[in-house]
């Protein structure tokens, strides 16, 4: 489906954030993206590295600023 | 008695230097053994792509890495198709004879292989390519004029009616660098890999349509120690020939929460819940697709030897997975799971049942 959209104010910046890490991966999942929706909206991310003392992933994400 | 079709997700994710796949299309070997295997196959275009060299496989769905994430959370289904018009979008950042070459790579693929072509739009300003390496090794990159692009897929979409978007952009030519250096050699991560990543999950994020990318860049110098792993990007002039082909036959995303008209019966559409196995490198575990599938029945197949940047193996994360050497490990894998052999029932020693206290 084809959307009609302002394009014009768009802006992709990388970013890394650590995200503690919860009991199940889904729910890694849904903690990465709502962290990452406070930077901007995801787009392409993943954890990278997993502090298994400190229990923190390390997530290296690309998000879209609209400005 | 018929059986619904077994289908095996193969993810080696782009720009993180994996071992086997992180070069010149290099895991396709990997996806035509699977494709023996598997009733149905679903991969991405970094497995596929070999830049002038593709190999058809009937069973196999080409499906773009953003899609990817959103079939395996359950937000989108995949429609298979006989066929796609492709539109392609070239930058405007593209020097007129390299335009040329990208025009006669898309002309030859109509001519020799038959393939349905929309005409083309460029961009209205140079999309204008960076290239970054983060800390973890792995390669990203932005483009300055993200609006453009979108303007110019939009375009092709409603005015060409294209049904998948083939997108040529300008990239550095960086040819000094140590990263592309070692990239020949079969080694280090692909420069270019995170950027291209990028400008097409920016297109199906927008438009829900399916998307590859291919750089645009001049001759490299004849490099006579040039690595297998990288050398089918050395054969022309375009990497175009491989994404054409891709695009030509990816399925259609279909959002669940959205009615659409021209959807096939629900019974027709491959979901989330059909993947009956993945196989991922031991240490790319963190990714969107992989989570998202690890709490469903899927068996999931970690994979030793395909090395990469990434330190997250399932473990790490509670993902419960079978953890394999090699590729032709991981294939016997998919023969037992496939057949419903207990993979324990084929190795020397096999526990005593306990009574369940």
């Amino acid at each position: 489906m084809v959307q009609v959209c302002n394009h014009s104010r768009m802006a992709t910046q990388f970013i890394t954030v650590e995200i503690a890490l919860p009991d199940s991966p889904a729910a890694l999942r849904q903690a990465v993206l709502a962290e990452l929706q406070t930077h901007g909206e995801p787009l392409r991310w993943a954890v990278t590295a997993v502090d298994s003392a400190g229990q923190l992933a390390q997530v290296e994400a690309i998000v879209i600023l609209s400005t | 008695m018929s059986q619904r079709p077994y289908t095996v997700l193969l993810l080696v994710p782009t720009g993180i230097g994996a071992a086997i796949g992180g070069y010149a299309g290099d895991a396709l070997p990997v996806a035509r053994a699977v494709a023996q295997v598997a009733d149905c196959l679903i991969t991405h275009p970094n497995v596929l792509n070999g830049a002038q060299l593709y190999w058809p496989l009937s069973n196999a769905l080409y499906v773009e890495g953003y899609g990817l994430d959103q079939f395996a959370a359950g937000c989108w289904d995949l429609q298979p198709v006989r066929q796609n018009q492709v539109g392609m979008v070239l930058d405007q950042g593209i020097e007129p004879e390299l335009r040329v070459r990208q025009l006669q790579a898309a002309d030859a693929v109509r001519a020799t292989l038959g393939l349905h072509l929309t005409d083309y739009v460029v961009t209205d300003a140079p999309l204008g390519v960076e290239l970054r390496t983060a800390r973890s090794g792995a390669t990203w990159g932005t483009i300055q004029r993200p609006d453009s692009l979108l303007r110019a897929v939009e375009k092709v979409i409603t005015q060409c009616k294209a049904e998948a978007v083939a997108v040529v952009v300008r990239f550095p030519d960086d040819t000094d660098s140590d990263l592309l250096q070692h990239y020949r050699q079969g080694q280090g991560v692909d420069p270019l890999a995170g950027a291209e990543a990028v400008i097409s999950h920016l297109v199906v994020r927008t438009f829900h349509i399916p998307c590859a990318h291919a750089p645009a860049l001049l001759p490299l110098p004849l490099e006579p120690h040039l690595s297998p792993r990288s050398a089918a990007e050395e054969l022309g002039y375009t990497f175009l020939p491989c994404v054409l082909v891709g695009l030509s036959r990816t399925p259609q995303f279909v959002v669940r929460s959205e009615p659409q008209s021209g959807v096939a019966p629900r019974s027709h559409l491959i979901t989330a819940e059909d993947v009956d196995a993945v196989i991922v490198p031991e240490t790319a575990c963190g990714g969107s697709a992989l989570l998202s599938l690890s709490q469903s029945q899927s068996t999931i197949i970690a994979v030793g030897d395909n090395r990469t940047r990434m330190q997250v193996s399932p473990e790490m994360l509670g993902i419960r997975a079978v953890r394999v050497n090699s590729y032709l490990e991981a294939l016997g894998v998919l023969v037992a799971d496939r057949a419903g052999i207990s993979l324990d029932a084929l190795t020397a020693s096999i526990s005593t049942l306990r009574q369940q206290l």
